[in-house]
């Protein structure tokens, strides 16, 4: 049902860096949303990532060319775009960029901060022909 | 055309990492996800842990190593149940792979089950295995500085054990920086000083675990 690593860990897949999970798991994803269409191919994939997901997105990129092959999704474009890190205060409801991950609030200096933006990582949607 | 998606890229590991956790909750284990740098002293510490818990709670190891089954072979004279997961190459375990693991271990005769990530501060935090909580090792050798390079692990953490503290006067490790470093991304993360050497802080740590136990089973602690 998914793409994950054997428990053996001797697969025959090149290296693993979390890129290449994430990059399976795309794939997969990706493949069964264009089942649900019957959709011949996919072209073009559109995935957010948040900053504090420390994805590389040429990993990612190169990952998801060579997991994709022999799919409906091989040649397709992967799109990633980056969520930046922000944060709410839950004190004055400020929101401000957590760029340093400093949870205090720089307004009310409150240190109950909700990140609202930054930790998410979802295929968003994707183009079929 | 475009299909609307909106789908969580590691919603099929979570879904397996639920699947762990039913099977944990089941069993009554406590689950640990111990994660660290490489060297840290993750085997070190379970080495200390499996003669301190001996007559309050019964341990149970799984070990995440690249190659080798050293680690496995230090658990194993401990005379705990050990399951060793050589990955390869891959740099994190996945929620799958505990899932294979599990039938090689008698789960009903385990209370705390901890599961020794690889080695590393980036990926291991990514891949939730079904654990109740993640706990993590900074050794004083790594520098004070880390929670700021490595914030997630330490965001995504409940319990920091600070390891090596008998080596803190030969180096530069700051103890204060380094909690304030921690605290800047956490701030209720919570901290021990340990030893692995000296023995400094075990009895803490297993005061910790034994806590965490009564609280997700209420019940006293078996022997």
């Amino acid at each position: 049902m998914t793409g994950f690593a054997g428990a053996t860990g001797r697969s025959s897949e090149p290296a693993s860096v979390h890129e290449m999970a994430i990059a399976r798991s795309i794939v997969d994803i990706a493949v069964a949303a264009a089942g649900t269409e019957n959709a011949r191919r996919v072209v073009r994939v559109n995935v957010l990532a948040g900053e504090l997901r420390a994805i590389i997105p040429s990993q990612l990129i190169l990952y998801f060319g060579l997991v994709s092959r022999d799919t409906i999704a091989e040649g397709s474009h992967l799109s990633l775009e980056t969520a930046p890190l922000v944060g709410r205060c839950a004190g004055c409801g400020d929101e401000f960029s957590l760029k340093d991950l400093t949870l205090v609030c720089p307004v009310c200096r409150g240190q109950d901060i909700e990140m609202i933006s930054g930790t998410e990582l979802r295929v968003k949607d994707i183009e079929v022909e | 055309m475009k299909i609307n998606v909106m789908t969580d890229v590691l919603e099929a590991n979570d879904r397996i990492a639920d699947g762990n956790r039913q099977v944990f909750d089941s069993n009554k284990n406590l689950v640990l996800n111990l994660m660290s740098s490489p060297g840290a002293g993750k085997t070190a510490l379970l080495e200390r842990t499996a003669s301190a818990l001996k007559g309050k709670l019964r341990l149970g190891v799984i070990v995440g190593d690249l190659e080798t089954t050293r680690d496995a072979d230090r658990l194993e004279k401990q005379g705990i149940p050990v399951v060793q997961l050589t990955t390869g190459s891959a740099c994190h375990l996945d929620a799958n792979m505990i899932a294979v693991a599990l039938s090689r271990l008698d789960l009903s005769a385990i209370d705390v089950l901890v599961i020794e990530n690889v080695g590393n501060l980036v990926c291991p935090a990514e891949f939730r295995l079904g654990e109740d909580v993640k706990v993590m090792i900074l050794s004083v050798t790594e520098g004070d500085e880390k929670p700021l390079k490595y914030p997630v692990i330490f965001r995504e953490s409940s319990l920091l054990i600070i390891n090596k503290i008998d080596l803190l006067k030969h180096t530069d490790f700051h103890m204060d920086e380094a909690k304030a470093n921690a605290r800047k991304t956490h701030p209720d993360l919570e901290i021990l000083d340990v030893s692995c050497v000296t023995g400094e802080g075990v009895s803490e740590w297993v005061d910790w675990l034994c806590r965490r136990y009564r609280e997700k089973f209420g019940a006293s602690i078996r022997a």
